[in-house]
């Protein structure tokens, strides 16, 4: 059930992304908490959603460009993360978020191929309607419009789950193998969040992005090296 | 003839199905043709004048799926004048092929690549800071901007026609979506700044300092062609192995 749901879940997403709406709710701030809470565990979404919207904060479909499907990544990391963190009894953290986003982000790219599949049926659909106008059909050929929306939703439906499972089932096995590995992965994940702020900076295309970028990034900077001042000040 | 309210509220609703069949061929012919196709069936009451519109509108069409509504409202805009025979069919073919590009251009500067990733990055730090409530609300505050704006342009192409252009260029959305893009790039700094700030009494700051170092080390790698797939494989395996041999040089081996 839980993967029937995830389905669903990613099929209205790949909807939503671009043939219906575009309101942000497939993006990966939007999408990691609602597959978080729809799975059980909101707060393993949440623990994903800003590292992945930052992540893929580039992935816009500007003029014919088609970008890496980050909805279908989102939807198999977020996925595969949260089942994974439940099976281990651990929730999701930064060792099973890593090795999540390691499984699963290729899939986006291969979300980019599946979109090429959408375009060819709909084609099809434009052929159709043309007919149909031509035999006199005019509103029922318009509302073959809505049939585009179908192919997007069986590539969420099918390929969402699928790598999740992968997901999930592959992680468990690599932390019970090698339990001593976490902390290191912890270390992988806190890498991961902080290129994935560098890849949102770079994706706002802007030549003052740097200077915001960095000076953001050295005020927090500074915060740590106070702290570590007052951690090594009160050793003393 | 003025279209009732109804109608038009019709047609926006169905401008959310803009690109639900967008091909290579035609792009968004098939969605504006579904979204402009109750106000048609208002303007034409003789049904081959009406198959006539139904056919005109199934040209190729794209733009950016927000500032379309605009294109749309100043379809019907001349469909109106179209239907009371003030102008030929022409029209309205013309009017569309010479806005697309243009307002394409502005509205993928302005909402797909300034608008959109600024509430991204400002919806980061507000789950980093705020919870699931500071994400919602993110949501809901872009949904408010997005949705008016959208009914905004189908009004304004409504009423003015071809005037539209130049209440959207009183509007300077290029000047707006520099400055979005800006306050963005600062957000995504200040996501990391939180992040790397946020356990740091629990779990020391040597991997906070590691993070600041992968922030500054990634933005210079992406800004000379990395990609980001690749990039950020060997970020997470780097970290990963440097935290191990780090713990390994710590104990002595």
């Amino acid at each position: 059930l839980e993967y029937l749901v995830l389905g669903l879940i990613a099929g209205a997403a790949a909807v939503e992304r671009k043939g219906f709406l575009q309101a942000m709710l497939s993006r990966p701030i939007a999408l990691a908490p609602i597959i978080g809470l729809a799975l059980g565990d909101g707060q393993g979404g949440l623990f994903l959603a800003p590292a992945l919207e930052l992540y893929w904060l580039g992935a816009v479909s500007l003029g014919a460009a088609v970008p890496v499907h980050e909805a279908l990544g989102t939807a198999v990391i977020t996925g595969g993360a949260v089942l994974a963190g439940k099976a281990l009894g651990t929730g999701v953290d930064g060792a099973v978020a890593v090795l999540a986003v390691l499984l699963g982000a290729p899939i986006a790219t291969l979300g980019r191929r599946a979109d090429g599949l959408v375009e060819r049926w709909n084609e099809r659909l434009a052929v159709q309607v043309e007919a149909r106008m031509l035999a006199g059909q005019g509103a029922a050929a318009l509302r073959l419009n809505l049939w585009g929306l179908a192919v997007p939703f069986a590539i969420g439906l099918c390929l969402a789950p699928v790598g999740a499972a992968v997901a999930a089932e592959g992680i468990p096995g690599i932390l019970r193998r090698a339990p001593s590995s976490r902390p290191y992965l912890d270390a992988g994940w806190i890498a991961y969040a902080a290129f994935s702020c560098a890849a949102g900076a770079k994706a706002m295309r802007a030549k003052i992005a740097p200077v915001w970028f960095f000076g953001t990034l050295a005020l927090g900077a500074i915060v740590v090296a106070l702290v570590a001042g007052h951690i090594i000040v009160g050793a003393r | 003839v003025r279209l009732p309210t109804s109608t038009l509220a019709l047609v926006f609703a169905r401008s959310f199905f803009l690109q639900a069949a967008w091909n290579r061929r035609g792009m968004q012919n098939l969605g504006f043709a579904y979204a402009i196709d109750p106000a048609l069936a208002e303007l034409y009451a003789d049904p081959e004048k009406l198959a006539e519109a139904r056919r005109r509108h199934l040209g190729f069409f794209n733009c950016q799926p927000y500032l379309a509504a605009a294109i749309l409202g100043g379809a019907i805009h001349h469909e109106e004048k179209i239907a009371r025979g003030e102008e030929p069919a022409t029209a309205v073919v013309q009017y569309k092929s010479t806005l697309q590009g243009p307002l394409a251009a502005i509205g993928d500067g302005f909402f797909w690549t300034a608008l959109r990733p600024f509430f991204g990055a400002a919806g980061a730090v507000a789950a980093l800071t705020f919870g699931l409530w500071g994400v919602a609300f993110v949501l809901v505050v872009y949904n408010v901007v997005h949705l008016s704006m959208r009914a905004w342009f189908l009004k304004v192409g409504y009423d003015k026609g071809d005037g539209v252009v130049a209440v959207i260029a009183r509007r300077n959305l290029p000047v707006h979506a520099d400055r979005l893009r800006a306050v963005g790039a600062g957000l995504s700094g200040l996501s990391g700044a939180v992040w790397m700030t946020h356990d740091v009494f629990a779990e020391g700051v040597e991997p906070q300092m590691v993070g600041f170092a992968v922030a500054v080390l990634g933005y210079l790698g992406l800004s000379r062609g990395g990609r980001v797939l690749p990039l950020s494989y060997a970020v997470v395996v780097l970290g990963t192995l440097g935290a191990f041999l780090a713990t390994r040089i710590r104990a002595g081996f």
